[in-house]
């Protein structure tokens, strides 16, 4: 027998019993909705801690810097004295010199497997000026890949730079704000000026002045964006993320690192080395294993993936117990499915025992029950997750109303991914099957002579 | 000429409560290919248990039934539903038709667990509706049409696979005398024009004589008589 027939019989012997499908597939759609609605419940939670936090895009990233004297510190900080002490003379017999984190490094750093970029991080402390407004931040290279990722998914206002020549940057919403508290979204369109500290060229070099040669330069960039950012890890995090330039144009300008002595220092040096460089991992999930990579190459390796592990297993458990509430009345509406499934083979034992009678084998007949409880299951699952997100919808707004009076900001409590959608109607197949599957069974092992007796 | 059933020392018993019910005892009955053979007997000889057991409906308690040379009482659940699909076509008294399904579906329907496509499977169903006298009405639910047009679909039903075989259990048994006649006639025409083997299944010796060359007498499970017809 052929699949496509055996589905439409199914859905015949369906469309015969309409009141007890519809009353079927509404039970395992209330399943499925206290199901989804409990998970989506949690996931909006889990979204709301956890979101700002991995929208930052540091989750996928792991802050490289050149060991100061020798690689692989990570975790060894040790508890009492002993260990300590311990610890001290193992990473003195594991001293190495000093692996410069130059092009070379960086190459080797962009060939580690899972890695998806790697760019050096510039930052540079400028004087941003306009109008009558003066004040020190600072200025980020931002790689033109970044666009629509991390905190760039989503701008205040304007958009993301078109191009990496172009003078335009990007400004965060705190320091937008600085400039004009009222309408910070009007400054896109507008022109800054920067100023910043550049090395002398031959010509401006100050002549007989030995050491570092300094010059003040200025460069006006138009605004395109505004961005809101959570400041970074730690103060220079914070400071440094007011202004953001693309990367390629903050390398071409010839912007010093004065933030150290030994960026200035660089700058005497010829070959370009790198004070810190941020490695992009496409899967946030390869993190720690790049970060091991990266620490055996002998570089110090940072990412704030590990912070959160624990607090990620929190939340697992908790839509954990939340999907195990929704499961009870999903378990419900399966014993309805058999009840129904039950019921209908009582009525159709005749019919049955027809069908084995001019040629339907027992594998036909237990398929046809299967379909039926499946469709019935599929019904139930797609009316379900439909159900869920109505009246999730309605708890929101119920939520929200509530929050607001109590002056907090409105927020999404209900969130229904795609995943849950394909595995809510996944899971309402399967129950459906695991249901149906002893009433068929019984079905197509129903002898045809006491079928065909019966009425 | 080859046999299309053979039997030998074929018995079927039933438990019953404490006692054996010896429903069939020790049957060695032979029919030819193209044969019309009526099968007699009064309710419980036995005559109804041997034709579901030649239709591949039952297992024998013992003894051997062979079909086309083909042992039955040794078929496997899956290959006596490919026996009761391909090689025999039931009719039954009470016509035994799917009554959600029009006609035409009814008589598709073994066609569909045999895997033949719809339109198919379709087509040669309304041709066997002709076939037996049903023009119109194809399209109707058995429970719009008289018991002799239902029963005129159970026919075309059994032949959907063409199978050699046609085995009627009391056919005419819910009809007038005058459409039972004309079902009698149909099984007479099947059978000479398509050269189908035939058993018939009645209560009734002058029906019987009527239309088959042969008889067979049950009584208590064991062969009573044979004789021609």
């Amino acid at each position: 027998m052929r699949l496509a027939d055996t589905v439409h019989l199914a859905l015949r012997n369906l469309r015969e019993s309409k009141l007890r499908t519809a009353l079927t597939s509404l039970g395992v759609a209330i399943g499925i909705a206290s199901l989804v609605g409990m998970v989506s419940f949690g996931v909006a939670i889990q979204d709301q801690v956890l979101g700002n936090l991995l929208r930052s895009g540091l989750f996928d990233s792991v802050t490289v810097t050149a060991a100061q004297r020798g690689g692989g510190q990570r975790g060894r900080r040790g508890g009492n004295a002993a260990e300590r002490l311990r610890n001290a003379v193992e990473s003195a017999r594991l001293a190495t010199p000093r692996v410069r984190l130059d092009d070379a490094a960086l190459e080797k750093l962009a060939a580690i497997p899972g890695v998806k970029e790697v760019y050096p991080d510039v930052r540079v402390p400028v004087e941003v000026s306009y109008g009558d407004f003066s004040e020190f931040a600072g200025a980020t290279g931002v790689p033109l890949s970044a666009r629509g990722e991390g905190v760039f998914q989503r701008m205040s206002f304007g958009r993301f730079f078109p191009n990496d020549t172009d003078d335009s940057c990007l400004l965060s919403l705190e320091f937008a704000r600085r400039i004009n508290e009222g309408a910070p979204g009007s400054l896109v369109g507008k022109e800054i000026t920067l100023g910043y500290a550049a090395a002398a060229t031959p010509e401006t070099a100050i002549p007989g002045l030995p050491g570092v040669n300094l010059q003040r330069s200025e460069r006006k960039f138009r605004v395109v964006g505004i961005v809101e950012r959570q400041a970074g890890p730690g103060q220079v995090g914070a400071m440094f993320a007011a202004v953001m330039i693309p990367l390629a144009r903050a390398r071409a300008m010839g912007v010093t690192d004065v933030s150290s002595p030994q960026g200035l220092l660089r700058q005497l040096s010829d070959q370009r080395v790198y004070s810190m460089v941020t490695v992009k991992v496409r899967r946030a999930q390869d993190t720690e294993a790049v970060e091991k990579k990266i620490a055996d190459m002998g570089f110090n390796a940072f990412s704030i993936a590990d912070l959160l592990e624990s607090q990620k297993k929190a939340f697992v458990i908790l839509d954990l117990l939340l999907g195990l509430v929704g499961s009870i009345a999903l378990t419900v509406a399966s014993l309805g499915i058999v009840n129904t499934m039950v019921m209908s083979i009582l009525e159709r034992t005749r019919e049955i025992g027809i069908m084995k009678a001019i040629g339907g084998g027992d594998e036909d007949v237990r398929k046809i029950f299967l379909v039926e409880a499946s469709l019935i299951g599929l019904l139930g699952g797609l009316s379900g997750i439909a159900l869920g997100w109505a009246v999730g919808r309605v708890i929101n707004i119920g939520a929200n109303y509530y929050l607001q009076n109590q002056g907090v900001p409105a927020a999404n409590l209900f969130l229904i991914p795609w995943w849950l959608m394909a595995g809510a109607i996944a899971f309402a197949l399967m129950v459906s099957l695991v249901a149906g599957s002893f009433p068929a069974i019984r079905a197509a092992r129903l002898d045809p002579i006491q079928a065909l007796r019966h009425d | 000429m080859s046999l299309a059933v053979e039997t030998r020392d074929l018995a079927k018993h039933y438990a019953m409560g404490r006692s054996v019910v010896r429903a069939l005892d020790g049957v060695s009955i032979s029919l030819e290919a193209g044969e019309f053979v009526g099968l007699l007997g009064t309710s419980g000889s036995g005559k109804s248990t041997l034709l579901n057991l030649i239709a591949g409906l039952d297992h024998p308690t013992s003894g051997s039934l062979r079909i086309f040379d083909r042992d039955v009482g040794e078929m496997s659940r899956v290959e006596l539903s490919a026996h009761r699909r391909t090689n025999v076509g039931m009719i039954f008294q009470s016509f035994n038709l799917i009554p959600t399904m029009t006609a035409v579906e009814n008589v598709a329907l073994p066609m569909m667990f045999a895997g033949v496509v719809r339109g198919e499977r379709e087509l040669k169903a309304r041709s066997l509706l002709e076939q037996v006298g049903l023009g119109g009405r194809q399209t109707h639910r058995p429970k719009e049409l008289s018991g002799g047009e239902q029963q005129r679909v159970s026919i075309a039903r059994a032949l959907a696979n063409d199978p050699q075989i046609l085995l009627a259990d009391e056919p005419t048994g819910n009809l007038d005398s005058h459409t039972a006649q004309e079902i009698l006639a149909l099984l007479r025409d099947l059978n000479t024009a398509t050269a189908r083997t035939v058993l018939l299944v009645t209560h009734d010796a002058a029906l019987a004589s009527r239309c088959a060359r042969r008889t067979i007498t049950l009584l208590d499970g064991k062969v009573l008589a044979e004789a021609a017809a």
